[in-house]
């Protein structure tokens, strides 16, 4: 990671200082930022601080990597779980139905929504709710962010678009994950044993067919909750919404190392730790799995 | 061994599926009693509609791509018209069924005291402690060893055998008067399999209760029924006792089944070779695609009447029970439930050969 960072064509310090610069102020800079070391040594300077929660100083605007990350962490974690929240409500009433009924109407209805969710470009449909919402209705601010503890209506505002593009994409996969594992809990034996057994048939959906659908669909939260915190660089864009997508994207236009291994750093993290979390849901929902 | 008062009646059973390939007429005109106490065999291949006819009479086919017509009177009371209400309350408390596959017909995430406590409350008011002590008596009674401890553990935690004493349990929580066993040792190695069918003969005698087993092992039938069915492309081709069919099949067809099984008794070759076991040639007819005449023509190998191809032989009385008496069955080939002469029927044109009785 480390290395593909800095095969990237480009000098950061001759990006950092702009077009008019003297030799001397260059390569100051460089021996500043430890750029003129070799590559192998730079990097285990780099890891050790890293270690130690110092993950070095921003080329670009001098404050360090960590606070730009925090700086920039409560919008994206406040977009990541409000799409994940829009995801699962279109989710799991669209496949529950489209499951209940595979092949109806209505099954294929939810089908072309999603195929649609899927398809289009998430920037399309953030401009055009912008077009919509914040032009001719003019309903809704077309971008920017607001922290909840300033003003939470403003926040919400600001929230419901990017949140409703990036939900109603993650929803789209996430709707074709509970069609099929609905469908695959509501076809197995046991669901025909407590059908036999003379259960209500709510009691059947709730007992028997939903809450082992749930098993693979923690699963696909779980890498969509994962994909969302690693920034949504194009819907951060349109929104301007200064998550850490876009805090990747401008580290990556101006050769900014530290940035944007910071950035690749916590992106990992991210990672792990939701793979961690969902296999202690696992355990929780699946006895099979426990001991 | 004798039938008291019927507690099944399937009269003229039809079930049409809704396949990709066109219609599937799956079970085609099935009729039979079942009397308190009595073991009814259903036997045949896979694609016989023996499973269907079943899931059809509680009505556990998906009604999507299911048409079900005739008649299923379960202790007087039509069991294909029933409002779904009162067909929920039937399915466990009526009428209990065992699954052929332990391994799968419980359900993984929920403990075996919940699944028998929550089969218990379906049916009657009762307290949640009044029914765990009635599932530990119930697991008990099954022959689980450890019964209060087992409700608190998870299916996969038990053996197969152990899994299918607990799918017994629940089918009979609710003390129902008919209990249809679909390939319910199947899946079980044979100790296991001789284990749970030595239990379901117990529970029936102790309970009266009225019993469907539906396999395809001749072994079993011969062990456990009382009577017969053999099902081949979703009709009766032959019904009568166990004695009658197994010993004087009628049908091409059961007799060829029986000679697809392997007999223990016959001389081994000089060299110790066993002798080749004859298997019945082809598959069974598509349900799509039903032969014209009799359903069995195109792997019969008799064929020796002229109407076999075009013509379905019905279904009509080969030879009066060795019991002697009046035969118990009536015109139309319902069995009155009198216990003593029962009916040997089979559906074929051809009947030479067949030891034991001529037809007319």
């Amino acid at each position: 990671m480390f290395a593909l960072v800095h095969l990237v064509p480009g000098d950061p310090v001759r990006l950092a200082l702009g077009t008019r610069f003297s030799q001397e102020s260059y390569d100051a800079l460089r021996e500043r930022s430890g750029l003129d070391q070799p590559l192998v040594e730079q990097f285990f300077t780099w890891f050790g601080r890293a270690l130690t929660g110092d993950l070095g100083v921003s080329f670009r605007s001098g404050e360090t990597v960590t606070s730009q990350i925090a700086e920039r962490l409560p919008a994206t974690l406040t977009l990541a779980f409000a799409s994940i929240l829009v995801a699962l409500v279109i989710a799991i009433p669209l496949g529950t139905v489209s499951a209940l009924r595979p092949r109806s109407i209505v099954d294929r209805v939810a089908t072309v929504i999603s195929q649609f969710g899927i398809s289009v470009p998430d920037f399309w449909m953030g401009i055009v709710l912008i077009l919509v919402f914040a032009g001719t209705l003019g309903w809704l601010p077309s971008g920017g962010y607001v922290p909840i503890s300033e003003d939470p209506g403003a926040w919400l505002q600001r929230l419901l678009m990017p949140a409703l593009v990036t939900g109603v994409v993650s929803g789209s996969v996430i709707t074709r994950f509970v069609r099929s594992s609905m469908l695959e809990a509501l076809g197995s034996d046991h669901v025909r044993t407590a059908q036999a057994k003379g259960l209500p048939t709510r009691q059947v959906f709730t007992w028997h067919v939903l809450r082992n659908a749930l098993l693979p669909l923690v699963t696909v939260t779980g890498v969509q909750l994962a994909y969302l915190l690693s920034g949504v660089v194009v819907v951060e864009i349109v929104f301007s919404w200064p998550g850490l997508g876009q805090l990747a994207l401008q580290a990556v236009q101006a050769r900014d190392y530290p940035v944007l291994q910071g950035a690749i750093l916590l992106f990992a993290v991210v990672f792990l730790v939701i793979n961690l979390v969902v296999d202690l849901l696992y355990t929780a929902i699946d006895p099979r799995i426990r001991r | 061994m004798t039938a008291g008062e019927p507690v099944l009646e399937v009269e003229d059973l039809r079930v049409r599926l809704r396949t990709p390939r066109g219609p599937a007429d799956v079970v085609n005109g099935l009729s039979y009693t079942v009397g308190a106490g009595e073991t009814v065999a259903v036997v045949g291949e896979s694609g016989s509609g023996k499973s269907v006819s079943v899931l059809a009479l509680l009505g556990l086919l998906p009604a999507r791509v299911a048409t079900v017509t005739g008649r299923a009177l379960l202790q007087g009371e039509d069991l294909l018209t029933m409002a779904p209400d009162r067909l929920r309350q039937v399915r466990g408390a009526g009428a209990g069924m065992v699954f052929q596959d332990p391994m799968t017909s419980l359900n993984p995430v929920l403990t075996i005291g919940r699944q028998l406590v929550e089969g218990i409350r379906a049916h009657g008011d009762v307290s949640k402690a009044d029914a765990r002590s009635r599932a530990a008596e119930l697991l008990r009674e099954v022959g689980l060893p450890d019964p209060e401890g087992a409700l608190d553990r998870y299916p996969h935690e038990l053996s197969g055998g152990m899994r299918q004493r607990v799918v017994i349990a629940i089918a009979l929580s609710n003390s129902p008067s008919l209990l249809i066993a679909d390939e319910a040792t199947t899946a079980l190695d044979v100790t296991v399999q001789a284990q749970i069918i030595d239990l379901i003969e117990g529970l029936q005698d102790e309970h009266g209760t009225g019993v469907i087993w539906i396999t395809h092992d001749l072994g079993v039938v011969a062990g456990i029924a009382d009577r017969v069915l053999v099902m081949y492309g979703g009709r009766c081709v032959e019904d009568g006792t166990v004695d009658d069919v197994l010993e004087r099949p009628a049908h091409p067809y059961t007799r060829g089944l029986l000679g697809s099984l392997p007999d223990l008794a016959a001389p081994v070759g000089p060299d110790g070779e066993v002798p080749e076991l004859t298997a019945i040639p082809g598959l069974p007819p598509p349900p799509t695609d039903l032969p014209q005449g009799c359903v069995f023509w195109p792997r019969c190998p008799v064929r020796a009447d002229p109407r076999c191809e075009t013509e379905q032989p019905p279904l009509a009385v080969v030879s009066r029970a060795p019991a002697g008496g009046p035969a118990g069955a009536t015109a139309s080939g319902a069995y009155t439930g009198d216990g003593a002469g029962l009916p040997h029927r089979a559906a074929t044109w051809c009947t030479e050969g067949v030891d034991g009785g001529s037809r007319g």
